[in-house]
C-alpha cells in the first residue's frame, strides 16, 4: 500500500497538466464578452467591406451620374445632377458632382482599414521597439530615445501630420516618377498610390512616440518587480526577459493604446482632409467626403452624416473591440 | 527627485531647438512660397518686384543665415512680424497675446470639466463592473469619441437652433430665438458652452476608459479588501486606498488630453469662429506664414513639454517604487 502510493507520486505517473496560452485564453474570454463580441461585428463588416466593397458597390464609385434618359430641364436643369436625395436607383443620393455615395462609401472602407492597418503596424513596430530597449536599459539610450521621443511628442499632432504630407508630396512625387520611368509600372504613377504613401508615414511617424512612452512608463514600473529582478538574479539574457517577460506584461495598456489609436488614425485622416492634405478628391475617403460636404451642411445635412455616422460607427466599433480586448488579457480583472 | 526635474529643465532648451528647427525646416523646404501663397491668386507679380518683396522680408538669404537670425531674435524675446499683409500691422508677440488666452480658458475649461465628471465616472463604472452602469458610461463615452468633431458640432447647431426651437414653438408655442453660438463672447457667456462641452463629449473616453482600468486593477487587491475588512467607508477606501494607486496612468494621460485639446481646439475654433491660439496656426499654416507657424508650433511645443514633466515628477509622487536616477 504505501509502496503504491510513493510509485504514484513518480513524475511519469503524473498526467499532463494542460498548458493554456495567453492567447487563447483570452480569445475565450473575448467571446463571452457581448459588446466586444458587438465590436468584433462591427470590426469584421468594415474589413469586409474593405475587403469585397469594390465588387459589391452598385455603382462606379468614380462616375458622375449623368441624368440623359430624362429631360434636364425637368430635374435640376443641367444634364448633372449633384445633390440628388436618396432614391430607389442611388440609395444614399449623389454627391455635389453627382457621384454615388454609397458606393463611395464602401471604397471609402478601403481606404480606412489600410490606413489603419499599415499605420498601427508601422507605428507600434516602431514604438514598442523603442519603448521597451529605452525602459529597460535606461541611461544614456533612454535619455537619446526619450528626447526623440519628447520631440515628436512635443508636436502638435496634426500639424506635424501636415507638414509631413505637405512638405512630402513634391519628393515622393518625384521619387515615384523616377521609379516608373526606370521600371515602367504604371501603378507607380497612380495618385491615389501616392497619396497613400503619403498619408501613412505621416500617420505612423505621428503614432509611434505614444507607444513607446506607454512601454517605457509600464516597464519602468514592471523592472522594480520580484519576478524580474529574480530572471537578472539567473543570469537570463536581457534581449529575453524584454521579450518574455516585460514586453507580455505591458501588453494590456498596449491593446487599449492601439485600439484608441485605431479610431484616432481614421479620425486623424479626416482631420488631415479637413485641411485639403489627406487623400485627394477621385479616390474615396470618408473623411474627404465629410470636407467636401462641410460647407453645405445647411442645405444637405445628410452627405456629412452619412460618411460621419459611418467613420463614427467604425471607430466606436474599434473602441469596443479594444475595450474587449483589455478586458480579455487582463485576467485579474476577471476573477471576482 | 531634485536633481531629475533640474535635469529635465535644462533638456528642455535642446528639445526646443530641434522643434524649431525641424519646423524650420519643413518651412524652408516646402513646397510653395509664402508671398507666391499670399498674393497669387488676385495679383500677378513680376520677377523684380517678388525679389524686391523677397529682399525685404529677408527671404533671399541661405538657409543658416535665416535660422540664425530667427534663433537670435527669438533669444531677444522678438517672435518677429507675420507675413501676411493688410490685417493691421500687429507683431506675432501681439497676436499670440490676444488669442492665446482665450484658448488656454477653453482648454482649461474643459480640461478641468474632464477631470471632474470623468474620474468619477471611470470609478463608478469599475466599480459596477459588468452591469447595465457600467455599460451605459462606457458606451456614452465611447460613442461621444467616435463621432469627429467636424461632424458633431454642425449635428449640435443643427439641433439646437433649427430643431429645437422648431419643436418648442410646436409643442408648447414658446418662441425660442436660438442664435448661431459664433464667435468669443467670454468663457461665462452662454455661446461658450456648445464649444466647450463638444471639446469634453468627444474627449471624455480617455479619462473614463483609463480610471476603469486602474481601479479595476486594484478594485480586487487584498489591501482593498482590508481595508474594508476593518471597516473603513467605502468613499475612503475608494479615495484613499484605490483611487491613489490607479491614478498613474490617468496622469500619465493628462499630457496627451491637454495636446488632445488644443489639436481638437483647431475644429472647435474654425466652426465656431473662435478667435483663439489653435486657429491662428492653422490659418498660418494653409497661408505658408512661417513666423507665425514657428511662433505657434514653439508655443504649443513648449506647453506639451511641460505637461510632460509635470506628468514624470507624479510618477515618482503617486509611485514611489519609481525612482529618478
Amino acid at each position: 500500500m504505501s509502496e503504491q502510493a510513493f510509485r504514484a507520486t513518480k513524475v511519469e505517473d503524473f498526467e499532463e497538466v494542460k498548458q493554456r496560452s495567453l492567447w487563447l485564453d483570452a480569445l475565450e474570454r473575448l467571446v463571452r464578452n457581448k459588446t466586444a463580441v458587438f465590436g468584433l461585428f462591427v470590426v469584421s463588416i468594415i474589413i469586409f467591406l474593405a475587403m469585397f466593397g469594390s465588387v459589391l458597390a452598385p455603382k462606379d464609385y468614380l462616375e458622375t451620374f449623368m441624368r440623359t434618359d430624362r429631360d434636364p430641364s425637368t430635374v435640376c436643369g443641367r444634364a448633372v445632377c449633384p445633390h440628388e436625395g436618396p432614391s430607389g436607383e442611388y440609395w444614399l443620393g449623389t454627391d455635389k458632382v453627382g457621384r454615388d455615395i454609397l458606393s463611395r462609401l464602401m471604397h471609402g472602407a478601403r481606404t480606412a482599414v489600410f490606413a489603419a492597418a499599415i499605420t498601427i503596424i508601422l507605428g507600434q513596430a516602431i514604438g514598442i521597439t523603442m519603448g521597451a530597449v529605452s525602459g529597460y536599459l535606461r541611461g544614456i539610450v533612454d535619455d537619446v530615445i526619450m528626447r526623440i521621443v519628447d520631440i515628436l511628442y512635443a508636436f502638435p499632432d496634426l500639424l506635424f501630420a501636415a507638414f509631413l504630407s505637405a512638405s512630402l508630396r513634391t519628393p515622393i512625387v518625384e521619387f515615384m516618377g523616377n521609379l516608373k520611368a526606370r521600371t515602367g509600372w504604371e501603378i507607380l504613377d497612380e495618385t491615389i498610390i501616392i497619396d497613400y504613401i503619403i498619408l501613412f508615414g505621416a500617420l505612423a511617424m505621428v503614432n509611434w512616440s505614444g507607444t513607446a512612452r506607454l512601454i517605457r512608463g509600464q516597464i519602468l514600473s514592471l523592472r522594480e518587480q520580484d519576478f524580474i529582478r529574480a530572471e537578472i538574479a539567473l543570469g537570463v539574457p536581457t534581449w529575453i526577459i524584454i521579450r518574455k517577460h516585460l514586453v507580455p506584461n505591458a501588453i494590456a495598456p498596449l491593446v487599449v493604446g492601439i485600439s484608441s489609436s485605431v479610431g484616432g488614425i481614421l479620425l486623424l485622416e479626416s482631420s488631415l482632409s479637413f485641411f485639403g492634405l489627406g487623400i485627394q478628391p477621385p479616390a474615396a475617403s470618408w473623411g474627404d467626403m465629410i470636407n467636401t460636404a462641410l460647407p453645405q451642411w445647411r442645405l444637405y445635412p445628410w452627405e456629412v452624416l452619412m460618411p460621419g455616422l459611418l467613420l463614427g460607427i467604425a471607430v466606436f466599433g474599434f473602441n469596443y473591440l479594444g475595450d474587449g480586448l483589455n478586458d480579455a488579457l487582463n485576467p485579474r480583472q476577471i476573477r471576482r | 527627485m531634485f536633481v531629475f526635474a533640474l535635469r529635465r529643465i535644462i533638456l528642455f532648451f535642446p528639445v526646443l531647438f530641434a522643434i524649431l528647427f525641424i519646423t524650420f525646416t519643413f518651412g524652408f523646404f516646402a513646397p510653395g512660397d509664402p508671398l507666391e501663397i499670399q498674393f497669387g491668386e488676385d495679383y500677378v507679380l513680376d520677377e523684380e518686384v517678388l525679389a524686391r518683396l523677397r529682399n525685404l522680408y529677408g527671404l533671399d538669404r541661405p538657409f543658416w543665415v535665416q535660422f540664425g537670425d530667427y534663433v537670435w531674435k527669438l533669444a531677444q524675446g522678438d517672435m518677429g512680424e507675420p507675413l501676411r499683409v493688410g490685417r493691421g500691422k500687429q507683431s506675432i508677440g501681439e497676436m499670440v497675446w490676444a488669442a492665446f488666452p482665450i484658448s488656454a480658458q477653453i482648454g482649461v475649461a474643459a480640461g478641468f470639466l474632464l477631470i471632474f465628471i470623468g474620474i468619477p465616472l471611470g470609478t463608478l463604472a469599475a466599480s459596477k463592473q459588468n452591469t447595465w452602469i457600467d455599460y451605459i458610461i462606457v458606451t456614452g463615452s465611447i460613442m461621444g469619441n467616435s463621432i469627429h468633431v467636424i461632424v458633431l458640432a454642425p449635428l449640435m447647431m443643427v439641433i439646437s437652433v433649427i430643431w429645437l426651437p422648431d419643436f418648442l414653438e410646436q409643442i408648447f408655442g414658446i418662441t425660442w430665438n436660438n442664435k448661431i453660438p459664433i464667435g468669443w463672447h467670454g468663457l461665462f457667456s452662454t455661446r461658450t458652452i456648445m464649444p466647450v462641452s463638444i471639446l469634453v463629449i468627444t474627449g471624455l473616453l480617455t479619462t473614463v476608459r483609463l480610471t476603469r482600468a486602474g481601479v479595476l486593477e486594484v478594485i480586487r487587491q487584498n489591501y482593498v479588501r482590508t481595508a474594508r475588512a476593518k471597516g473603513l467607508l467605502e468613499t475612503r477606501v475608494v479615495s484613499k486606498h484605490m483611487l491613489k494607486n490607479s491614478l498613474t496612468p490617468v496622469l500619465t494621460s493628462m499630457g496627451v488630453t491637454l495636446s488632445g485639446l488644443v489639436t481638437g481646439a483647431v475644429f472647435i475654433e474654425r466652426i465656431f469662429a473662435i478667435p483663439g491660439f489653435a486657429g491662428m496656426g492653422i490659418n498660418a499654416f494653409q497661408s505658408r506664414d512661417y513666423p507665425v507657424i514657428l511662433a505657434t508650433t514653439m508655443i504649443g511645443a513648449s506647453l506639451i513639454i511641460l505637461a510632460n514633466l509635470l506628468v514624470d515628477l507624479g510618477y515618482g509622487f503617486l509611485d514611489p517604487r519609481v525612482r529618478y536616477e
